[in-house]
């Protein structure tokens, strides 16, 4: 071990590093930080090591144990040098064929090999894999290429030079200019220019100065200074000794959490190193500078990553925070000048010496110079640490490095800055990322954390989070501090307990603000910020929380027994008839389903099931198939001839109208019978259904079905009037004059037109008025050549229904299947009956020839993200086809026709509503489904019914002076126990007609439905989580199966 | 408990209050936890008032001042985590151990805390028991980790 003495020896030792090591020598680098380790790396280091001296490579090939390179969801990770090849997710039985293929053969492993999720290309080199390519790894690129544990490999990589540069060619002074010309601002999260620090701490006149490390990374989901202090720890010593150099600094201290144990074993190490070797200690390298570093470990406080808490942990205090002014580079540790930094910070200072500060300050932004280390992490594909110039995209870092969100859910928000951050939603994912763009959306870049967030987050349950955070890592000292954040949190908690009040997001304001001015540090005065950016962003879900009581995420456990009856709109009682179900009790099941559901036929065989989305089985192993369970209950009473005994209320004068005789209209009326009033249905069309008849085709919904349905609803008390258009055969304000209330409930069945050349020519048809056509008994054969155009539900119904009319048909979407917003049983039942499906195709123009149309289309290619999260689809150049068809559908999504709406307010294509209490601008005139929301499922038009009902009959019985109507259901006995045992069985699936029979009837219906024994047991597989939240409060129910 | 272990660790730093938070670091690493007559010997020793020490034992959570166990189970609760799902991994945890986070069970077999990131939130949920990280938890599969300790 050489003491280097001049910086000529470094550079003799330096050669003889990188000679000895050869460009071409072999080299297998394995990732051992933290993050890899826990994956197993330690059991992939080892073969590795046998195999080479099995096969006697010793001398002739390098395993190096490595830092951290940032691509953690893909580790334990490999590199072999000198081709640089990337060997991902390496177990311990790889490394044999490793060594035997890659290094001795030279060849590559291609099923270790990166693939693209998109093209499904595999990517041998490192630097060309995307999630690489597209950062800019000024300091994390070095880890992969360095064992922390060898300053030879530091030397080699060019380590040390920017210290001989700062040593033997720069005063202090001119140090610190270089490092102010850079523009670096401090990487913690404060974000202060780092030389104007640093010559206030030279300015100081004091022959004691410390210059200190912080690493003491707090924020939870940020682990940048891990990597690059765990990995790289003499790029920290090297720019900590610069920093002592130009500051007058003699002694330094790295203050490292405790939770960190491989950074301390590491950096402890390095100082020792570097002291053997003279980069620390006396007459550093000949030049006369002393200067030695110590490691202090924290001790599991938060509070001391605050650099005045800081300085009182390293004391040996508690780590309060103090008022500054004083600031540390005036009055610092003991009481001496002292410059704190963060770990990045550091690391960055010989990258500015070796490039120049003006090659550091040509990248970023105005404001924010350099690259900035970022960990991505939460709902997001790709978790990692990336580094990027500063001036990204938010939507560049999740979607191009990071692939989206997983698991097909949708993106709802990012959380950066750590506690002191900010959510930041969907819509300002072009933010630029630096210090002074995020704060303009009510978040902070902070230390570089990332949290992404989707629709299964709930966002006041991350406000309460933080704050659960914050009040218990505050000191306590100041009061705005300590009890702020304490009320705030009783507040938060309350509400997600169900137990808020309409003046809790005021209180929580008022709080916010008290909190945020008036405490003496930063943990105090920003902890206000989560809650102020949640309620400023999703304040809709303070409000479901406060006012109805419910957690649309699905995250506050006290709002909600089971997941599947939060899922669904209207709140069904699913573990309560899956049980009935399963003792035989159909009667009894269908009585308590129709509680909440006046149309479950229908529902069990058309919805899309939120419910199975979030079934907890699922993680077991499939979820239960709940919707055809409710199928089979119902058609099992029927048979049985049962019907649900029904209890009205008193009856009530008021004169009520429903304007569409769709699900909420129908819904609507229903309820209102129920109460004891009798509502008036206006139907344009001939009967009532709305899209369940002139939609939803037969033989997914049997007519027959379809009617009892209905007719039991009417039979209640509702009149209904048939081929009676609103805004023809009678205005809207004639209805409003003979009419106390009304409900709107239009729905959306105009399609949105293509906006191409030749969509007006005939024989282009819209998906929703041909399907209406086809129920009407009018429509002209589509012919035996039929395209259609669109992805969602209508899509497949045209598709389906001309099939059945004898037609070949193709569908015609521009994204890829996997974006289709149709339900993936619809487009695999349709592909069954031999529909063809062409991707990646939209439509340019229509002309018409003797024998059809002729539709032009343009070949996509996938290209960056767009705000619906999904890639854009871009026409590539020239790659024009044409194909003839007989008819062509357009069913790219559907509008309302709102012509009627007189002076009702009307928010686009959309009616505008209070959403708490579904009225519309005009007093007594109601509003709700596809016609307020756009397009959404037929229980979404039932939840939207029965809670304007429940809203007329409120607005109603105010103006008579009386109580609102109170429900009163009949308590349906259920066995309240769990199941005895949980035995791995996958999910019933329902048989179906096959695909060359169904296809011969319209009317056949594709699903058969369950027999007895099938469904019994599937309800068996119900997990019963509302027997288990039940049990947990009520520590005496009995709850053995 | 040995009070050659404690001089031991003593005599390593400076005989100064800057030393005591390592000290006791190293003490509670050593014997899980701090007892009493170890405080008061490290009270002499680096001339710290133990009304001072009370202070800081109580102000960090790396330190306790009841015996742990002899396997510490520690539940990532930080953000990344818990947007994965950390508060299920917890609740199974206190349901095989017994637990709730802070206690130890009777047999000074398991202690369970929860902890607010360890810097592996590619892996989250995270479970690191006696050291080893166990990442990428389902519920279920933090039942079978805990299964493997005595």
């Amino acid at each position: 071990m050489p003491r280097i003495n001049s910086p000529a020896e470094l550079e003799e030792f330096r050669q003889d590093i990188i000679s000895k090591r050869g460009p071409n020598k072999p080299c297998i680098a394995v990732c051992t930080g933290t993050g890899c380790l826990a994956l197993g790396a330690a059991k992939v280091v080892s073969p590795f090591k046998e195999e080479i001296k099995k096969q006697g490579l010793e001398t002739k090939v390098d395993v190096r144990e490595t830092g951290c390179p940032g691509f953690c969801e893909r580790g334990p990770l490999t590199v072999i040098y000198p081709e640089e090849i990337c060997y991902l997710q390496v177990q311990p039985g790889d490394a044999k064929e490793i060594v035997s293929q890659t290094i001795v053969a030279k060849k590559v492993i291609d099923r270790l090999l990166y693939v693209d999720p998109t093209t499904g290309a595999k990517t041998v080199h490192e630097s060309e894999i995307p999630f690489y390519r597209k950062q800019k790894r000024l300091l994390i690129g070095n880890n992969i290429k360095v064992d922390p544990k060898s300053i030879d490999d530091y030397l080699a990589v060019g380590g040390y030079a920017a210290l001989v540069k700062a040593l033997f060619h720069q005063t202090p002074e001119q140090v610190i200019e270089m490092v102010k010309q850079s523009k670096l601002r401090g990487r913690g999260g404060a974000g202060f220019p780092t030389g104007l620090k640093w010559e206030f701490a030279r300015k100081s006149q004091n022959e004691t100065k410390y210059v200190i490390v912080n690493a003491d990374e707090g924020d939870p989901g940020a682990f940048m200074d891990r990597a690059v202090l765990e990995g790289n720890p003499f790029s920290v010593l090297e720019g900590l000794t610069i920093g002592a150099y130009a500051m007058g600094a003699h002694e330094g201290y790295v203050y490292v959490r405790q939770e960190y144990p491989l950074a301390v074993e590491n950096v402890t190490r390095a100082i020792k190193k570097a002291e053997e070797h003279g980069f620390l200690g006396k007459n550093i390298l000949g030049s006369g500078f002393d200067f030695t570093a110590k490691v202090h470990r924290g001790a599991g406080a938060f509070v001391c990553g605050e650099e005045t808490a800081l300085l009182a942990s390293l004391e040996g205090k508690p780590g309060e925070p103090r008022a500054r002014p004083p600031y540390p580079a005036v009055q610092g540790l003991n009481g001496k000048p002292s410059n704190i930094n963060n770990v990045e910070t550091w690391a960055t200072i010989p990258l500015i010496l070796n490039k120049g500060p003006e090659q550091f300050a040509s990248i970023g932004t105005e404001g924010s110079k350099g690259t900035k280390i970022f960990s991505l992490v939460g709902k997001v594909n790709n978790t990692g640490l990336v580094e990027v110039p500063m001036g990204i995209t938010l939507r560049d870092i999740i979607y191009e490095l990071g692939g989206g969100v997983p698991g097909g859910k949708k993106f709802k928000a990012v959380q950066t800055g750590g506690p002191s951050g900010g959510c930041i939603p969907a819509q300002y994912l072009d933010t630029e990322v630096d210090f002074d763009e995020l704060p303009k959306v009510g978040a902070i870049m902070g230390s570089g954390g990332m949290i992404v967030m989707d629709e299964d987050t709930c966002m006041v349950d991350v406000a309460k989070y933080f704050l659960t955070f914050l009040s218990t890592e505050s000191c306590g000292k100041c009061s705005p501090c300590r009890e702020g954040i304490r009320q705030m949190l009783k507040i938060l908690t309350r509400i997600s307990e169900g137990k808020g009040k309409e003046s809790d997001i005021g209180l929580l304001m008022e709080l916010a603000e008290s909190t945020r001015d008036a405490s003496l540090c930063a943990l105090g005065g920003t902890a206000p910020n989560s809650v102020l950016s949640t309620l400023k962003y999703f304040r809709h879900e303070y409000e479901d929380h406060i006012l109805h009581k419910r957690c649309p995420a699905g995250v506050c456990v006290e709002l909600y027994k089971a997941k599947c009856i939060n899922a669904c709109p209207i709140g069904q009682d699913v573990p309560g008839y899956l049980s009935l179900v399963a003792e035989g009790r159909y009667e009894e099941a269908v009585s308590l389903i129709y509680q909440t559901n006046p149309l479950p036929g229908v529902c069990g065989r058309v919805c899309t099931h939120p419910c199975t989305d979030v079934c907890l089985r699922a993680e077991t192993d499939e979820p239960v198939n709940i919707t055809k369970i409710k199928r089979f209950a119902v058609d099992m009473a029927k048979r049985r001839g049962y019907t649900v005994k029904l209890k009205k209320g008193e009856p009530k004068e008021e004169k009520i109208a429903v304007i569409g005789g769709g699900p909420g209209g129908l819904a609507a009326a229903y309820s209102l019978a129920l109460m004891g009033y009798r509502p008036t249905i206006f139907e344009e069309l001939p009967e009532l259904g709305g899209m369940l008849r002139y939609g939803i085709p037969a033989y997914r919904l049997p007519r027959d079905v379809l009617d009892q349905e209905i007719d039991f609803l009417m039979r209640v008390g509702v009149e209904v009037k048939t081929n009676t258009r609103v805004g023809r055969d009678i205005t809207l304000e004639q209805l409003q004059k003979d009419y106390d209330a009304m409900f709107v409930a239009v729905g959306a069945h105009k399609s949105l037109p293509m906006r191409i050349a030749g969509e007006d020519l005939p024989g282009v048809k819209g998906g929703a008025e041909y399907l209406r056509e086809v129920e009407l008994g009018t429509a002209a054969n589509p012919g035996k050549r039929v395209a259609v155009i669109g992805g969602g539900d209508v899509a497949m119904d045209i598709s389906r229904s001309c099939r059945r009319m004898g037609a070949e048909v193709t569908i015609l979407y521009r994204r890829e299947r996997k974006d289709m917003p149709a339900s993936k049983e619809e487009i695999s039942d349709a592909l069954a009956e031999g529909i063809q499906l062409k991707e990646l195709v939209a439509p340019k123009s229509i002309r018409k020839t003797d024998t059809g149309l002729v539709l032009e289309m343009e070949l996509c290619e996938l290209k960056d993200f767009d705000r619906s999260g999904r890639r854009r689809p871009v026409p590539i150049a020239g790659a024009v086809v044409t194909q003839e068809y007989d008819t062509i559908f357009s069913a790219i999504g559907q509008g309302s026709d709102l012509m009627f709406a007189g002076s009702i307010e009307t928010k686009g294509d959309t009616i505008a509503v209070d959403r708490h209490r579904m009225v519309t601008n005009l007093p007594g005139v109601f509003a709700g489904g596809d016609a307020v929301i756009g397009p959404a499922r037929v229980v979404d038009a039932l939840s939207h019914g029965k809670k304007a009902a429940v809203e007329i009959d409120r607005y109603l019985a105010k103006k008579a002076g009386r109580e609102p109507h109170a429900e009163s259901l009949e308590k349906i006995q259920v066995t309240m126990t769990l199941p005895k045992e949980v035995i791995e069985t996958p999910k019933a699936e329902i048989p179906k007609l096959n695909p060359a029979e169904r296809i011969k009837d319209f009317a056949a219906e594709v699903e058969l439905g369950f027999d007895e024994e099938t469904a019994k047991k599937e309800c068996g597989r119900c997990l019963r989580c509302d027997v288990s939240w039940l049990a947990a409060r009520d520590k005496s129910m009995p709850v053995a199966g | 408990m040995d009070n050659g272990t404690i001089d031991k660790i003593l005599d390593k730093y400076p005989r100064d209050p800057s030393s005591l938070i390592q000290v006791l670091l190293e003490i509670q690493s050593e014997l899980r936890w701090l007892p009493k007559r170890a405080l008061e010997k490290v009270s002499k020793t680096l001339n710290v008032p133990l009304s001072r020490i009370q202070h800081i034992t109580t102000f960090y959570k790396a330190f306790s001042l009841v015996p742990k166990g002899r396997h510490q189970i520690h539940v990532c609760t930080g953000t990344a985590c818990h947007v994965r799902g950390a508060g299920r991994i917890l609740e199974v945890v206190e349901d095989v151990t017994g637990l709730k986070p802070g206690l130890t069970d009777q047999d000074f077999k398991f202690s369970l805390e929860t902890v607010n990131c360890v810097g592996c939130c590619a892996l989250g949920p995270v479970m690191i028991v006696d050291g080893e990280h166990h990442g990428k938890l389902a519920p279920a599969k933090s039942k079978d980790v805990l299964k493997n300790y005595e």
